[in-house]
């Protein structure tokens, strides 16, 4: 097992071995970044799709990294094998009609707000590396993480199950009706209209 | 007698009710109620004779009055007083005034029963008559100016309704109107003097003027720069020329004619035109004062000779008689003139009797002649001739009055007339302007010219051949009838000298039982006004007696020893008759050599003073000039400019400036209303747009935009509550 | 080297990407594509400080949640995309502005 050395926020000390872990990071983060930038600029819906399953599993990979194991495989059978598929079947019901790029589309609808489109991603990119230099200016999210988080491989499906069935019972039962119901309504609403 | 309210006031309420009575209910009673207004006149007669005993037979005292007074209205406030007190003043001119007055009138109402008879206004006739005689005899026995002038007004409209009384002619309506505009002039004048007088001697009863005169309240008063007692001397004179148709108002007398002849009888030769000079010798003190007797008397002269020149070649026999009583009116006011004060009011008295006789004659004539082409009666002189044997009462009665009219001894009109014109002559003599001589010797030509045309008249008349065939025999006999002829010869009969005086001069040596000789010409004097100082005034309703009043009688005039004035007044007065009596049978003779032994020719003398005869014809030009140039240009031309001011100046500057001063009102009003109030107006639709304009923006119905908001609305309250 | 900061910074992104798809794109499908990167980039937030400021597996637990119900509601809203194009015969999301159908 890797050793995690005691981490301090303030400092930022190198660590001698790049681990598995951080290079799963960097993998996950380098995929989901990809995928995001290739989503805002793409035209066609099925490559959007595509990319979304891509940053889904960037997302699922960060899971790892995190040591959500259950996390990370239930985000990959429910959205990868569930959501997206429903959208590749609702891109094939709804035409699939093409996008223009981001780049062109205008925002004429939210002219008063934004203007075109290459104006909203020059904002965003702004706007991120404004964040950036805010956080670390004002050390947004340092808690003072003192103790050590002791960090144990074990397999948390075992965990989850208890609180599950234990703590968050009502909830887990509330989920399974409001999935019922998504069933059910999806179902109705999507049944052909009655001439 | 005892001189209480109810023996005097009938006099005027009688005919008043007559008056009354017969406006309202006349046209529903038996005659039309002709009886209600001679009956009425005569009870006056009656009382009036009652009062003539008491006053010139019992008294007959040149001092004796009976002055009542009540309080018109008193609207004093402070120490500005402001009383007007109205009454009865009787003394002998009143009395003298009243009998004749209601005598003659009496005479008059009992002849219109028959001359109106059968016109369709009757009753009309009589409603008017005796309105007029009621104002006519309050007039006489009024004691103040006012009263006087509110009755001389009365008279007026009544003589206006009565020259127009034919009113399908519309010269009647046109000369009514003249005569009425004519004596407006004057009374104008006199309206002034009463005002001045008013103004100075704070009270306009005759009692209170004279002795005002006497204690010279008029010394120093000054009225528009001219002396007070002038101007109102001349004002009040103004109102005897106006009523009087002295020249130069004379000109409406002589369309008069246009009424009935009982009207023309009894207004415009007995009463209304002699009010006028009734006036003058009330306020003959004033005009003394006042100094303007010789103008008096040039104006009196002026009208008597003007006058009987345009009656020379007069064919209707109502205009000869018209222009005579001018003629005898501007006698009576030269008389005031030349200080004959008693010869005039005598002459007044005279003139009104065989005046009125001869009007009453003139209707007769004219009411017998019918023409049966136009259906009317004949006027014209030129269609008579020969009447003599057809009327002979009428002929008698208008024979009487022609010789008493013409100055001729043994009748009326030659004591009178004879009187004036001596006084006349002693005025010319003794007067500093030996110019004035012109004024006797006027008077004396003109009574050379009365008897010529009056007798012109007389043997046109009655005398030759008839001229007209067809209206000759048409004309009836003329047969006694009471209502005719009795007024006619009891006139006449009052024309007789003998009535007057039992001599040729009428130095009278009839004797009244009680005080002696000479009662007519001792009738009045000339008053002197420091006796008026003293006298009293009795309220209306209070039946005694003034105490203290003296009874100074008449004293005969005794020429013991006679002072070089009264010398020369002798002299004067026998030249002047003996004058008077050769000038009066001059006229009558060239008249009978004109008319009757056609020695003369009319014709030539006509031809040679053609021009004299076509401004005669033309009546001097007055009406010529009243009508076309004073009214026609000046008046008119004065009227065209006012309306030409009225309508270019102030029309166009004054009231249509107003309406550029509107529109510049309107347009500021209008530009404040469209810019201000409506953008006002406006605001709370532009506010209410402006909200629409924002929030409709903002209801898109798009999601993505309301998420946009949605987002920033989040990430905004986050950041604001986080930092 | 990996902490938590890196990881928000990632959520960051994540968010903003789904933000950006939802506001920007003019199709339905896009928006829910967008819609899912939000949630999880929230999901990816739970973990993150479930991992690193406290020992226990409460934030794991909620994206498990996040994750149901996210698929709940993906398929109600592909159901009602997929009317939408039945009775717009088009995906544009503009034509979705008003009540009436």
């Amino acid at each position: 097992m890797l050793v995690v050395a005691i981490e301090k926020e303030r400092t930022f000390e190198k660590v001698a071995i790049v681990s598995f872990l951080t290079i799963l990071f960097i993998l996950s983060a380098l995929l989901m970044l990809v995928s995001c930038l290739a989503l805002l600029l793409t035209k066609n819906i099925m490559h959007a799709c595509t990319f979304l399953l891509a940053a889904l599993l960037g997302v699922a990979g960060l899971y790892l990294t995190l040591h959500a194991d259950t996390l990370a495989v239930t985000q990959v059978l429910v959205y990868v094998g569930g959501v997206v598929i429903l959208m590749l079947f609702a891109v094939v019901l709804t035409g699939g009609q093409d996008q223009e790029s981001i780049t062109k589309e205008k925002f004429p609808h939210l002219a008063p707000l934004f203007g075109s489109k290459s104006t909203f991603l020059k904002a965003f990119l702004v706007s991120m590396i404004f964040f950036v230099a805010a956080a670390s200016l004002l050390r947004l999210g340092e808690k003072e993480i003192v103790h050590v988080v002791a960090v144990n491989y074990a397999p948390t499906i075992q965990s989850l199950g208890q609180l599950l069935m234990t703590d968050y019972l009502f909830a887990f039962e509330l989920v399974s009706v409001l999935l019922l119901g998504a069933l059910i309504g999806a179902a109705l609403i999507a049944r052909p209209m009655k001439k | 007698m005892d001189y209480s309210f109810w023996n005097i006031a009938p006099i005027i309420l009688f005919p008043l009710g007559a008056f009354v009575i017969n406006a309202f209910v006349g046209c529903k009673l038996y005659r039309k109620g002709d009886f209600i207004s001679v009956g009425a006149i005569f009870a006056s007669f009656l009382y009036a004779l009652r009062i003539f005993k008491d006053v010139i037979v019992d008294q007959h005292s040149k001092d004796f009055y009976v002055h009542k007074v009540f309080t018109w209205f008193d609207l004093s406030v402070g120490d500005f007083p402001f009383k007007i007190d109205m009454g009865f003043y009787i003394d002998s001119m009143t009395a003298t005034m009243l009998l004749m007055v209601t005598g003659v009138a009496t005479l008059i109402h009992l002849f219109s029963t028959f001359y109106m008879a059968g016109d369709a206004k009757y009753g009309k006739f009589f409603v008017f008559l005796s309105l007029f005689t009621s104002a006519m005899l309050a007039l006489v026995l009024s004691d103040n100016l006012l009263s006087i002038f509110i009755f001389w007004e009365l008279m007026g409209f009544c003589s206006y309704s009565l020259i127009g009384f034919y009113v399908e002619k519309e010269a009647a309506g046109n000369a009514s109107i003249k005569a009425f505009m004519t004596t407006r002039v004057g009374d104008v004048l006199f309206l002034l003097g009463i005002l001045a007088i008013y103004n100075i001697v704070g009270s306009i009863s005759i009692v209170d003027i004279y002795s005002a005169l006497a204690m010279g309240s008029f010394e120093g008063q000054s009225v528009i720069g001219v002396s007070a007692l002038t101007f109102i001397a001349v004002c009040l004179f103004g109102g005897t020329i106006g009523k009087s148709a002295q020249f130069p108002l004379q000109v409406w007398l002589p369309d008069a004619m246009m009424g009935p002849t009982p009207c023309s009888a009894l207004i415009h030769a007995a009463t209304m035109v002699a009010a006028g000079v009734y006036l003058s010798l009330r306020m003959y003190p004033v005009m003394v004062a006042g100094g303007i007797t010789d103008f008096i008397a040039l104006i009196g002269v002026i009208t008597a000779f003007g006058a009987a020149t345009i009656a020379l070649i007069q064919t209707d026999i109502k205009a000869v008689l018209a222009f005579s009583t001018i003629s005898q009116l501007g006698y009576m006011v030269m008389g005031i003139g030349v200080g004959a004060y008693n010869p005039s009011f005598m002459h007044l008295i005279t003139h009104a009797v065989f005046k009125a006789c001869l009007f009453l004659a003139a209707g007769s004539v004219i009411h017998s002649l019918h023409d049966h082409h136009t259906h009317g009666h004949v006027q014209e002189m030129p269609r008579m001739g020969g009447l003599r044997k057809k009327m002979p009462y009428t002929f008698l009665a208008m024979l009487c009055c022609t010789l008493a009219i013409s100055g001729v001894p043994l009748f009326s009109g030659f004591v009178s007339k004879d009187r004036i014109l001596g006084d006349a002559l002693y005025f010319g003599m003794v007067h500093p302007h030996k110019w004035m001589m012109i004024v006797p010797v006027l008077g004396f030509i003109t009574a050379g010219l009365t008897a010529f045309y009056m007798f012109r008249m007389l043997f046109l008349t009655f005398f030759g051949a008839p001229r007209d065939e067809e209206v000759y025999n048409h004309c009836h006999k003329e047969h006694f009838s009471f209502t005719q002829n009795f007024p006619l010869l009891l006139l006449s009969l009052f024309t007789l000298g003998v009535v007057y005086s039992g001599s040729l001069t009428g130095l009278g040596k009839i004797n009244i039982p009680v005080v002696g000789k000479e009662w007519f010409s001792t009738l009045i004097t000339m008053p002197k006004v420091e006796d008026f100082t003293q006298r009293e005034k009795v309220k209306m309703m209070d039946s005694h007696l003034p105490e203290k009043f003296e009874t100074s009688h008449y004293h005969v005039h005794e020429a013991s020893e006679m002072t070089h004035e009264e010398h020369v007044l002798h002299k004067a007065h026998s030249i002047g008759a003996i004058t008077s009596i050769i000038i009066a049978f001059l006229g009558i003779f060239f008249a009978y050599l004109m008319y009757i032994s056609k020695g003369l020719n009319p014709a030539k003398w006509e031809s040679a003073f053609s021009c004299w005869n076509k401004a005669l014809k033309e009546r001097y030009y007055f009406d010529h000039f009243y009508e076309k140039i004073l009214i026609g240009k000046g008046l008119h031309g004065f009227n065209n400019a006012l309306a030409w001011f009225d309508l270019n100046v102030y029309d166009r500057y004054v009231i249509d400036g107003w309406e550029i001063i509107a529109k510049k009102i309107y347009l500021g009003l209008s530009w404040f209303d469209m810019k201000i109030v409506d953008a006002i107006v406006d605001l709370s639709g532009t506010i209410i747009r402006f909200f629409n304009v924002t929030l409709r923006t903002m209801q898109t119905g798009r999601i993505q935009f309301y998420f946009v908001v949605l987002f920033l609305a989040l990430s905004g309250y986050m950041l604001l509550t986080r930092i | 080297m990996v902490s938590l900061s890196s990881f928000l910074f990632l959520s960051f992104v994540l968010f903003l990407t789904g933000l950006m798809l939802v506001l920007g794109r003019k199709s339905i499908i896009f928006v829910l594509i967008g819609l899912e990167l939000i949630l999880n980039a929230a999901a990816l937030n739970f973990v993150a400080y479930s991992r690193f400021v406290t020992e226990k597996l409460d934030g794991h637990l909620f994206a498990l949640f996040i994750i149901v119900i996210a698929a709940a509601e993906a398929a109600v809203a592909l159901a009602l995309a997929i009317r939408f194009y039945q009775l717009k015969e088009t995906t544009h999301l503009d034509e979705l502005s008003e009540l009436k159908h």
